[in-house]
């Protein structure tokens, strides 16, 4: 039986790898046949990427991924070492829920700076001609918060709204050389619930918001499934796009 | 290694399965192991693509959608010989391209009927109790025409946004029985449709393509996309429409 999804000889850099999200998408895009190397800003792994590391076709890197002037030294560092890439993941990001009162420049700027700065800076820097593959594909982790509006969160909004639009232009400009780019929209996660983040935002919107979610709670497997699906040679003409996966949150 | 798109034990319908995207989307699901159920009007072509494909069990049956009212005793007929579908394609549709004042409502009944009535029509048949297995996954083909204007494509464009529309409040409406409804927007795609087309330009590539910047699509492209929302992967995908279209819509 054939396998569209197979991506074995590609190999993969995902950022923001110890989420529980990273976690799920490294494992399966291992499963498919992919060397991955990731990053993240912390040394400290959790036991399912440990194993990974102990056992497959992986790699880790840390190094302050939120730092700007950091990005380009350390990917240079990766690229160096491990030659050409045929995907990058971003993964990485922060939320954050603050009534407009306290959405201080500060605090969008921290958010701005995770969630948006970051992610073009290492699209900047992996992209470069002797890095990154043609016909190569990347992958943004955004969020339904991209389109909806919710109380208190101006500034988590904004930031995921800015990277849908960053990936537009992106692909436009990266087609030339047959490089794809899109991101997903995703809902709410699993994995989301254990954070303080969500927590407080269930207090402010209410349970009703869950409730919209007429599939459920996303398994962050689901995501690992969408991510690997467009970092596969299945989806060749699709770029610029922000697929919804949502579980009909947005119906 | 996991294969995210095995459709071992699966049944399949597709209508328009005789040219073009449902053609290809044919021969993709035999080879990752579904049976598959093929509706045309055209007996040949039906005929000669039961045996291209690879493996056996699969059934064909002529029928001319745009008999709306045939359809309930057709299917019916369809399940009782091949039993519970696991999933639907809906690849039937016409092409209309001709100025506003030869729009008359024999010609605009004709499109909307054949591209979104049947479509609606055989979900309604096909999502009676019996007549479907747990996890159904139906998907449409809609179109980039649905969300972008182009002279003398209103007839095409309106049918096409119809079938957005309802997949949205169907999606919604069936989440309690496990069906999930999504559609996919491709752009140019090199088919016989577009041939024609090319035919009717003198040669001359569609405008459409100037924006479509990966350039003219292949069947597979549209295909694969379609196998990945009917099977389990995409588990929490519903009620949305995916851009098979090399960036035309984001550009």
């Amino acid at each position: 039986m054939i396998n569209p999804m197979e991506l074995t000889g590609k190999q993969i850099l995902v950022a923001g790898a110890t989420s529980e999200t990273g976690q799920s998408i490294i494992d399966q895009l291992i499963n498919l046949g992919a060397r991955v190397v990731m990053t993240d800003n912390t040394e400290e792994k959790p036991v399912v990427l440990q194993k990974i590391l102990d056992n497959k076709n992986a790699v880790f890197y840390a190094f302050d991924i939120y730092n700007n002037s950091e990005i380009e030294p350390n990917f240079k560092r990766i690229t160096d070492k491990h030659g050409v890439f045929n995907g990058f993941v971003y993964c990485a990001g922060i939320g954050g829920v603050r009534p407009l009162a306290q959405t201080k420049y500060s605090f969008t700027s921290e958010m701005m700076n995770a969630n948006l700065y970051s992610f073009v800076e290492m699209v900047r820097c992996i992209t470069r001609k002797k890095s990154f593959s043609q016909g190569g594909s990347i992958v943004a982790i955004s969020s339904v918060s991209s389109i909806k509006g919710l109380k208190s969160k101006t500034a988590y909004c904004a930031s995921k709204a800015a990277i849908d639009a960053s990936v537009r232009c992106m692909a436009a400009e990266l087609s030339e050389r047959k490089i794809r780019v899109n991101s997903i929209l995703k809902g709410w996660v699993e994995s989301d619930m254990k954070n303080e983040f969500i927590k407080s935002n269930m207090e402010l919107n209410g349970d009703d918001d869950l409730r919209r979610q007429i599939l459920g709670i996303i398994d962050s497997a689901e995501i690992a499934n969408t991510v690997a699906f467009l970092l596969s040679d299945a989806t060749k003409s699709i770029t610029g796009t922000s697929l919804l996966l949502d579980g009909g949150y947005t119906l | 290694m996991v294969n995210p798109l095995d459709f071992t034990g699966k049944q399949i319908l597709i209508t328009g399965a005789a040219i073009g995207i449902g053609k290809e989307t044919a021969v993709l699901l035999d080879k990752l192991g579904a049976k598959v159920i093929l509706i045309d009007k055209n007996e040949n072509g039906l005929k000669e693509i039961t045996s291209c494909l690879e493996s056996n069990g699969h059934h064909w049956f002529r029928h001319d959608l745009s008999d709306v009212d045939g359809i309930l005793p057709k299917i019916k007929e369809i399940i009782s010989i091949c039993g519970a579908l696991d999933g639907f394609v809906h690849c039937v549709g016409i092409r209309c391209r001709r100025p506003l004042s030869m729009i008359t409502p024999v010609v605009l009944n004709e499109v909307i009927s054949l591209n979104f009535g049947s479509f609606v029509e055989l979900i309604r048949c096909i999502t009676k109790k019996d007549h479907f297995n747990k996890g159904l996954s139906i998907v449409g083909i809609s179109s980039v025409s649905s969300q972008i204007g182009s002279a003398g494509v209103t007839a095409y464009a309106a049918s096409k946004a119809a079938m957005d529309g309802a997949v949205r409040c169907m999606a919604k409406e069936l989440a309690p029985k496990s069906i999930r409804l999504n559609t996919v927007a491709p752009g140019q795609i090199n088919t016989p449709a577009y041939a024609d087309l090319l035919k009717i330009n003198e040669g001359t590539e569609d405008a459409t393509l100037s924006r479509q910047y990966l350039g003219l699509g292949e069947p597979i492209d549209v295909a694969s996309v379609i196998a990945f929302l009917l099977s389990d992967s995409s588990r929490f995908i519903t009620g949305s429409s995916i851009p098979v279209d090399g960036g035309f819509l984001s550009s």
